[in-house]
């Protein structure tokens, strides 16, 4: 709004705060073969985990009466997975001034972070890690995914993209 | 946007599951140097932090895509978005629809200046680069004259002057082609490496031989090689490449360019819905067809759903605004 430049540019930024990346709480994930349509707190815990049981070929577990089977898929190496969830009431989310403190104490970064502090721009954004994992439950419809499964073919991506991108030398 | 998914009660945030390189490249900021750090008071007080998702050309389509800059190594991020139909996450106590898993990888940010250097060569001189990196549509393109060693990188495509210390530099195609030559000679090799079926007609030797891994020729490779790295470039530059590479005329079922044949940057509107339709499409075939790997699969999934999901990350804000109201 005050700047000539500005606007443009960042309304079309979204700032990672790179803090959160440093050790999240390590949390499970479950990929389910089916839409459902909200983003909500879910009584996961009580209700699917208890439920999972190891059967003769991977996990197996009801869900909404349909029978799911399971298998445990690790992040790549190399790789490193986050959740990351956009703060909300963002707008008025406080500025950080990375250049302090990274190397102290974990606690104190957060707590230096956290307190908001009026922007200069309505419209920056912020994003941040809440949960980090290293592997997840991917879960197929009555039968194992296994290793056609279209996520494991996503997983080899990483690989081929770093030979996209790698410099090539110079004659 | 998913309309009406964040309305419901005791709605949270959008959870975005990401994987990134677990490398002191993504992490270290603690190493900003000074010049990053003057560069951010300097360039722009409003930045946050050294990450962030800022909206840049896709130097194949024109349109705009979402990358990860970091400001402090400094280093471009390339951001893909895998989503199959039909699939929702448990995110330890929540649930989060779409299913989305995002990639953030190293991106090479000579496919994005010579976007901009193909542009500038219709003024047909030799220009600073500065004068070359300019766009009013993104202009977070500036973040791309920090990056390291850019003098090195243009040499591969440029021609350069030097007048009075300061560089000048011009699209050269012929360079360009060499560069690219040798981006797809190592995108091949990867692909061998990795083990990646690339037969680009599995399909029909499938019925044949019956044994389709075994049918991957060498220029199935550099076939698919070629499709890879065309979803960096224009799609003149695309075609010019393949000639170059004496490539046979590229058949309907080469996994990456018919998406392209249809993204003509002057027409944004309908190259979009288009794009869509190849969407479906893709996704229709790609079932049916089951002798293609899944990484096939996944990587035509992960190469044509990924900016349309991605936008998500700006578009959020207004969506949400709106439906407040």
């Amino acid at each position: 709004m005050e700047s000539s430049d500005g606007e443009a540019v960042d309304k079309r930024r979204v700032h990672l705060r790179p803090v959160t990346l440093r050790d999240p709480a390590p949390i499970l994930l479950h990929l389910l073969p089916c839409e459902v349509l909200v983003n909500r707190p879910a009584p996961v815990g009580l209700f699917f985990t208890p439920a999972i049981r190891q059967g003769p070929d991977g996990l197996e577990v009801s869900f909404r009466g349909r029978s799911l089977r399971g298998e445990e898929v690790v992040v790549p190496p190399g790789l490193v997975g986050y959740v990351m969830t956009e703060e909300k009431g963002e707008v008025l989310l406080g500025k950080q001034d990375f250049s302090e403190g990274l190397e102290d104490d974990e606690q104190e970064e957060r707590e230096l972070v956290e307190p908001p502090e009026a922007l200069e721009r309505d419209f920056d954004r912020f994003i941040g890690a809440t949960a980090s994992f290293s592997s997840f439950t991917l879960w197929g419809l009555e039968t194992i995914p296994g290793p056609d499964a279209k996520v494991r073919g996503a997983l080899t991506w990483p690989s081929l993209a770093a030979a996209i991108h790698t410099q090539v030398p110079e004659d | 946007m998913a309309a009406g998914v964040d309305c419901g009660e005791g709605a949270s945030a959008r959870q975005h599951v990401f994987l990134v390189p677990d490398t002191a490249c993504f992490y270290r900021l603690t190493d900003c140097g000074n010049s990053a750090l003057e560069y951010l008071k300097d360039a722009s007080k409003k930045m946050k932090s050294g990450l962030m998702f800022v909206k840049l050309v896709n130097p194949c389509s024109g349109e705009g895509a979402i990358y990860l800059f970091n400001v402090c190594l400094p280093q471009l991020f390339e951001i893909k978005v895998f989503k199959e139909k039909n699939h929702s996450w448990f995110i330890n106590e929540s649930v989060q629809s779409g299913g989305l898993l995002h990639f953030a990888t190293p991106m090479d940010p000579l496919f994005l200046l010579l976007h901009y250097l193909i542009k500038a060569d219709r003024e047909g001189k030799f220009q600073p680069l500065e004068q070359v990196v300019m766009d009013d549509m993104f202009p977070n393109c500036i973040l791309l004259l920090k990056l390291p060693e850019l003098e090195k990188l243009l040499r591969h495509v440029t021609e350069e002057k030097e007048i009075d210390k300061k560089k000048y530099y011009k699209y050269s195609k012929e360079k360009t082609l060499k560069w690219l030559e040798k981006k797809v000679n190592q995108t091949m090799a990867a692909l061998k490496t990795n083990n990646i079926n690339v037969g680009a007609r599995v399909q029909s030797t499938a019925f044949f031989s019956g044994d389709p891994v075994s049918s991957d020729k060498e220029e199935d490779y550099i076939c698919y090689a070629h499709g890879l790295i065309s979803d960096y470039i224009p799609k003149e530059l695309s075609d010019d490449l393949s000639k170059y590479l004496k490539l046979p005329e590229p058949p309907a079922s080469v996994p990456n360019p018919p998406s392209k044949k249809v993204k003509l940057s002057d027409e944004p509107v309908e190259a979009k819905e288009d794009y869509t339709k190849f969407n479906t499409k893709d996704l229709k075939t790609v079932k049916k067809n089951s002798k293609m790997t899944a990484a096939q699969k996944a990587l035509a999934k992960v190469d044509k759903s990924g900016m349309k999901s991605i936008d998500s990350f700006f578009g959020a804000k207004h969506v949400k605004k709106i439906g407040k109201i």
